[in-house]
């Protein structure tokens, strides 16, 4: 493994060590204990030591409350191996960053193809949100047994999704509007429909007056892998991702319409002259784009919430936002992508541990995210700080120019 | 001035674009630098220009050794360059373009347009060269804003000019009214550096002539020596200007435009009434100045752009506004005119060029599955037999070089099994041996009985090429000739004078 | 031999065969035609709706005028007329420029009739006038921050930069102003960090765009999001644990003695917080700098062709870097200008403003100038889209929070394909 800035693994744990090392400077900032302990520098002799200690003791305790509440408690893990107990508890932290990571894969996905092809799908979240709703509907307003009730409800999620890429793709196809803005604004549209969806009598929850929609009967219920009563709550979701991971990589690399995206996405103007139909593309990349956010919306229904309320995939991070960065991180590629959404999966869920157990809000974990992306993307920048031999560095191109 | 390039090396890491060049200008002489495509000229002048620092070597401005910061010294210093593709902002007015960087201003940092026109109306004047100075630039003819470039870098005081390939973009005449305009400068004492690889060009004007090739000097030669010895030296080896073409056979016609119209994108008829025949076994050229519509007119053909009315049939059938898909199926090869943006994917592997325009046909796709192992195996099989010169078909298509790029193109498009070429400006900016080798693909083509659309705004390429020469001018065809028409005839066609009113 | 001159400035002047104008034209005559049978003929004859011209806020009141009573059904039939007149114009005469002005100026007199139809007596609404003056003033608010944000995009894209991270510096403007407001109640001082704050976003944005050529939209995405949860986390830590850090600042109106009592104008323009008037001095200066002098010739060049630019000597990357971290500057204080007018910050109240703002500058084709009227049009339609509510319209609060996206959508897909962006906008100009 050649210690070069052209190398993607070596930037990328680079990136990340920067990323984390910003996160612990806001930490210090930021906090008033450990800023009261610096005010006292110069008090005594001792000062000085007290106040690197505090720091490094807080920030400490938060990174390790991240790494312990996403991928696991080493102290629980050998308890877990030598007495064969508790395995519910050491497990539940991966668990849950497998839960986490089940959506933002699929989103990271939709978004990797759409730029792959040139084109900005920044309303991954309007489309999950509305794939989420339309599947949710289908999943609680009708009762039928599971083996169709599921599928017709992921189904619907799907369709909920494309219909919501429909219009940025029917748009810039047919009138050029650039697709950024009009995402942007389709997400705003979404939410405010999310709510007057979740607030209207024939879909509010019955006997809540808040903004929480119905749930999904059983027959329309992903399981988790290890049932109810382990508290584990991965599901068969992670299926549906992984199968989604080798669907992209399919399409990409080995399907003709794969390659017309990325021909697409790397010269218009070529693709056009070789006989594509740039149109065609357009809204195709739209749908499929979008139908994948409905289905990530609609999975994270049946597998994790069971309902939609209103809060429904943005009250985290904004799903479509982080899927943004992970397809950064992951440059697009579908593998990339897999393992970069497991990877901010974990600092989500970590992030929400460290809140628990410090107090430090998880905001702090996306802006550690939102870092990382901009050292990954300019590798030139990484090269820098670290002075690796330079190799042919290449700057992140991802195809559209201004509003043309 | 008098200016000495002593020992200009240059390096881009691996490749070197200047070795150890030393040219001698000296004040009021029209000093020519001949070398082809790829031979380091650009490379000399963006150092001259201060736009590159040179690795080794310097510059001696009347005996002064000068080193440039950046290209705005070098025009305080008084050299002046006018640029192949020409540095003009075409929003901007003539006024703007010529006064940007060097404004006149008034109080608050306002810039003094009445001075500025006025300024420029002195010096088009003095030099002859009538423009006006508020027309907007992207309104006027390449002919004119040349001369806005012109005006340009003489207002700014310039003593040594450099013209890097500026009769690219101009008919016979208004190279003449050029050369009128270069010789009446050097004969106020101004200094010219005149860059081409067009060697009739630099026999007419040039009062020496140094000879680049591969970054290096390989000698001078006074105007009275012969094309071809100009040509050797050029190239390093004898040069067969002429294409060896099988006896001129016309059959059937093959291809035909019937008074096409094509509108541009401010609603201006850019295709004005077309009409041309093409035979089998025959090459048209389209001769004529870039930017009076053969552009639009390929474009249209290809697919690519809308007609408005009027028809194309190839081969019988009609093509007239079908999609680019069904004109490539159809049976029609396309050479676009820029080989990077519209023929190549850049990023992507030469093996996958080299499908570009058939992915899905059989073996190379079936049930919209590629097939990886037969894209490959088809492209090992064309750079055999165009040798084409890569590393491996996996590379990306962006490490080859110019010529070898535009053999991926011609190789993919003779090998599909085309009825019709159309070729637009097939070897523009490729070396002597890559042109001679397009033009060889593009004569077997023809030999084969097939009918060729070969567009291109190099004279010698159209007499090279064509059995039959059409000539376009401002959306119209105002000829159609054999090949032993004059140049100057066909000059006069290129401005826009009809056939029917040429003498004899 | 002379060569002739090409024609010079002759491009004529042909309307485009445009499917697309007469099916912008279409929907005008559809919603004209909604107005005219919906809010017009279904007034009963006899409903008035009164219009008032008091401003809410009685200090500085200008001279009062009466209340003027109309016809429901008349007033609604003119606007209908009025609106049925443009889309006719755009549908059969399908002007080249000023369509979308013409659309939007629809929009506008389509809510105006929804407002008067909605207050009419006999009618279900509590509120039974329409107060003229309080819409636009309370329209000024959204106004100045879109302005604010248009003009900051016009001055980073005139030099070829995109600036997507417009909705950040707001965010941070806001936070920042409202801290440094709380501390000092001094609004010039927290104007001057906001612009701080907003010109740090911006060097960064041109950091990564023009020393390192990353997609210059990904980087303002990335931005934004970083600055909207970092603002979210800093709200945490520090407005919870000092919650007096972050009250009461409303900036106080400056009332322009004597042009106050003019009604109607007078409070529009002449009772307005300093950020007001600031935002009408930026416009008029931008504009100069621009287009009359040495600074913004170069500006201007460096955005349409940067290697024209950089061959005359002029340095493309200081060019950029002076112009977006100057546009972030300006959009920072429109941040605080916000927060201003609200009191204080909450998370993700700016609510996608600066992307509206975006639009606004397409809309207003990259010309301060333009990007006042945009903003204008975009503004009205916001704040009434959001107040539509007190009026008891029949369309439910959420549908219609909708309203100004799917406004701004409209405006955007009308608009692409006729308007041109500086030429080299988001292109990273690549040295040898």
């Amino acid at each position: 493994m050649s210690l070069t800035s052209q190398n993607p693994v070596i930037v990328t744990i680079l990136a990340l060590v920067l990323g984390f090392v910003v996160g612990a400077f806001i930490i210090i900032f930021t906090t008033a204990t450990i800023l009261d302990a610096f005010r006292g520098f110069f008090n005594s002799w001792g000062a000085p030591g007290h106040a690197f200690k505090i720091t490094f003791d807080y920030v400490g305790a938060a990174y390790r409350d991240m790494f312990t509440g996403s991928v696991i408690d080493p102290a629980g893990f050998w308890h877990s191996l030598t007495t064969g107990k508790g395995w519910d508890n050491t497990l539940t932290p991966i668990s849950e960053t497998l839960t986490y990571a089940t959506p933002l894969v699929i989103v990271s996905i939709a978004v990797g193809i759409s730029f792959q092809t040139g084109l900005f799908n920044i309303g991954g979240n309007g489309q999950a949100v509305l794939g989420g709703i339309a599947g949710a509907v289908i999943g609680s307003m009708i009762k039928l047994p599971m083996i169709i009730h599921l599928p017709l409800t992921l189904i619907a999620g799907i369709l909920g999704g494309a219909l919501a890429g429909a219009l940025p793709g029917v748009l810039k196809a047919y009138t050029g509007a650039h697709e950024v803005i009009v995402t942007i604004m389709e997400n705003y549209v979404i939410y405010a429909f999310l709510l007057y969806v979740v607030l209207s009598t024939p879909y509010q929850q019955p006997g809540q007056a808040n903004d929480i929609g119905r749930s999904v009967h059983s027959s329309a219920q992903l399981p988790p892998i290890f049932g109810e009563a382990s508290g584990l709550r991965v599901s068969y979701g992670i299926f549906i991702a992984a199968g989604v991971v080798v669907f992209a990589w399919w399409f990409l690399e080995r399907s003709s319409l794969g390659f017309d995206f990325r021909v697409t996405g790397a010269s218009p103007s070529a693709a056009k002259a070789s006989g594509i139909s740039p149109r065609a593309v357009v809204i195709l990349v739209f749908l499929i784009s979008g139908g994948l956010a409905g289905l990530a919306g609609i999975v994270q229904v049946v597998s994790t919430t069971h309902y939609v309320d209103g809060t429904f995939l943005i009250g985290d991070a904004g799903i479509g936002f982080t899927a943004i960065t992970v397809a950064l991180l992951g440059r697009n590629k579908p593998v990339g992508i897999l393992w970069a959404a497991l990877l901010f999966g974990a600092l989500g869920v970590g992030g929400r541990a460290m809140q628990a157990a410090t107090g430090i809000p998880f905001d702090l974990a996306t802006v550690i995210q939102s870092i990382v992306v901009l050292f990954v993307a300019t590798p030139v920048l990484v090269k820098e700080i670290f002075r690796l031999r330079a190799g042919k560095t290449q700057a992140l191109q991802l195809g559209t120019q201004g509003w043309g | 001035m008098r200016l000495e390039l002593r020992g200009i090396t240059k390096r881009f890491s691996s490749l070197t674009a200047n070795d150890n060049i030393s040219i001698t200008v000296e004040p009021g002489q029209i000093h020519s630098l001949l070398g082809e495509n790829g031979a380091g000229k650009s490379t000399l002048m963006n150092v001259l220009f201060g736009l590159l620092h040179p690795d080794e070597g310097e510059i001696v401005i009347d005996g002064e050794v000068i080193k440039f910061a950046d290209s705005g010294e070098a025009v305080r210093r008084g050299i002046g360059m006018v640029h192949q593709h020409f540095m003009l902002v075409p929003v901007f007015s003539v006024t703007e373009n010529v006064v940007l960087g060097f404004e006149p201003t008034k109080s608050l940092n306002r810039i003094d347009y009445k001075k500025a026109t006025d300024d420029i109306r002195r010096v088009s004047k003095e030099f002859n060269l009538e423009v006006d100075p508020d027309a907007i630039v992207e309104n006027l003819s390449v002919g004119i804003q040349q001369r806005v470039e012109i005006l340009k870098a003489l207002s700014h005081d310039a003593e040594l000019l450099i013209l890097d390939e500026p009769t690219a973009v101009l008919t016979p005449q208004e190279i003449e009214a050029l050369m009128a305009i270069m010789r009446s400068l050097a004969a106020s004492g101004k200094s010219i550096l005149f860059i081409t690889h067009k060697l009739k060009e630099v026999r007419a004007i040039a009062d020496v002539i140094t000879i680049i090739r591969h970054g290096k000097v390989v000698g001078t030669a006074e105007p009275t020596a012969s094309e071809s010895e100009l040509a050797s030296l050029m190239v390093g080896r004898e040069v067969e200007l002429s294409v060896q073409k099988d006896a001129y056979a016309p059959g059937q016609i093959v291809f035909e435009i019937r008074d096409l119209v094509v509108r541009d994108d401010r609603g201006l008829a850019v295709v004005d009434g077309v009409s041309l025949d093409v035979y089998a076994g025959e090459i048209l050229a389209l001769a004529g100045v870039q930017g009076n519509g053969q552009t639009e007119l390929v474009e249209a053909i290809a697919g690519m752009r809308r007609i408005e009315s009027g028809t194309i049939t190839m081969n019988g059938r009609d093509i007239t506004n079908e999609t680019p898909r069904n004109i490539l199926d159809a049976g029609l090869g396309h050479i676009p005119e820029d080989r990077q943006r519209d023929g190549l994917v850049m990023t992507l592997s030469v093996a996958d060029n080299l499908v570009l325009n058939t992915p899905r046909r059989a073996p190379f796709a079936s049930h919209g599955t590629r097939n990886l192992g037969a894209v490959a195996q088809h492209a090992e099989q064309l750079v055999k037999d165009f040798d084409i010169r890569t590393t491996s078909v996996k590379e990306p298509v962006s490490s080859l070089s110019g010529g070898n790029q535009q053999k991926v193109i011609v190789a993919r498009e003779l090998s599909r099994n085309i009825d019709f070429l159309v070729a637009s400006q097939p070897t523009r900016g490729l070396d002597v041996g890559s042109i001679e080798y397009v033009h060889r693909q593009i004569v077997i083509h023809r030999n084969r009985g097939n009918g060729s659309l070969v567009v291109s705004s190099e004279l010698d390429e159209v007499y090279a090429l064509g059995d039959r020469i059409a000539v376009m001018y401002a959306g119209k065809i105002s000829g159609i000739v054999d090949p032993s028409t004059s140049r100057e005839d066909i000059g006069l066609m290129m401005a826009g004078t009809t056939v029917g009113a040429l003498s004899d | 031999m002379t060569i002739a001159e090409a024609p010079t400035n002759s491009v004529p002047k042909i309307a485009i065969h445009n499917t697309r104008t007469k099916v912008i034209g279409g929907i005008m005559i559809v919603l004209a035609l909604f107005v005219i049978f919906v809010f017009a003929f279904g007034s009963s004859p006899g409903a008035h709706s009164q219009l008032t011209f008091d401003p809410v806020n009685t200090t500085n009141a200008p001279i009062r005028l009466g209340t003027l009573t109309v016809l429901t059904r008349w007033c609604n039939l003119i606007l209908g007329l009025a609106m049925l007149g443009l889309g006719i114009e755009v549908f059969w005469r399908q002007p080249r420029r000023g369509v979308m002005a013409r659309f939007g100026s629809v929009a506008v007199l389509m809510l105006l009739a929804l407002l008067f139809w909605a207050v009419r007596t006999p009618g279900p609404s509590q509120i039974s006038y329409v107060n003229l003056t309080s819409i636009l003033v309370g329209s000024s608010e959204v106004v100045m921050v879109l302005i604010y944000g248009a003009l900051s995009g016009v001055m980073c894209e005139r030099s070829g930069v995109v600036n997507i991270a417009i909705e950040g510096q707001f965010i941070a403007g806001a936070f920042i102003g409202t801290i440094v407001a709380s501390e000092t109640s001094n609004f010039f001082f927290a104007a001057i960090v906001g612009a701080i704050a907003g010109g740090l976003i911006g060097l960064l944005l041109a950091f990564f765009a023009v020393r390192y050529l990353v997609d210059q939209i990904i980087v303002g995405i990335v931005i934004v999001t970083g600055i909207s949860f970092f603002s979210a986390y800093l709200n945490q830590q520090v407005f919870t644990p000092y919650p007096n850090l972050n009250t009461g600042n409303i900036a106080p109106s400056l009332p322009i003695p004597l042009l106050y009592k003019i009604p109607i104008i007078g409070p529009l323009f002449f009772n307005q917080s300093g950020f007001f008037y600031c935002m009408i001095i930026f416009v008029c200066l931008v504009s100069f700098a621009l287009f009359k002098t040495r600074y913004g010739l170069h500006v201007r060049a460096v955005g349409e062709h940067p290697d024209a630019a950089a061959t005359v000597g002029i340095n493309v990357a200081r060019v950029r870097y002076i112009n977006v971290a100057l546009g972030g500057a300006v959009a920072g204080i429109g941040g605080v200008a916000f927060m201003a007018s609200q009191g204080q910050f909450l998370p993700d109240y700016t609510s996608g403003f600066g992307y509206i703002a975006l639009a606004a500058m397409i809309f207003g084709r990259w010309r301060p100038s333009g990007a006042v009227v945009a903003s204008i049009i975009f503004g009205m339609g916001v704040y009434l889209a959001a107040n539509l509510q007190e009026f008891s319209v029949p369309i439910s609060g959420e549908i219609l929070q909708m309203f100004p996206y799917l406004i701004t959508i409209a405006v955007v897909a009308g608009l692409i394909g006729r308007v041109r962006p500086p030429a080299a906008d988001g292109m990273p100009y690549i040295r040898d």
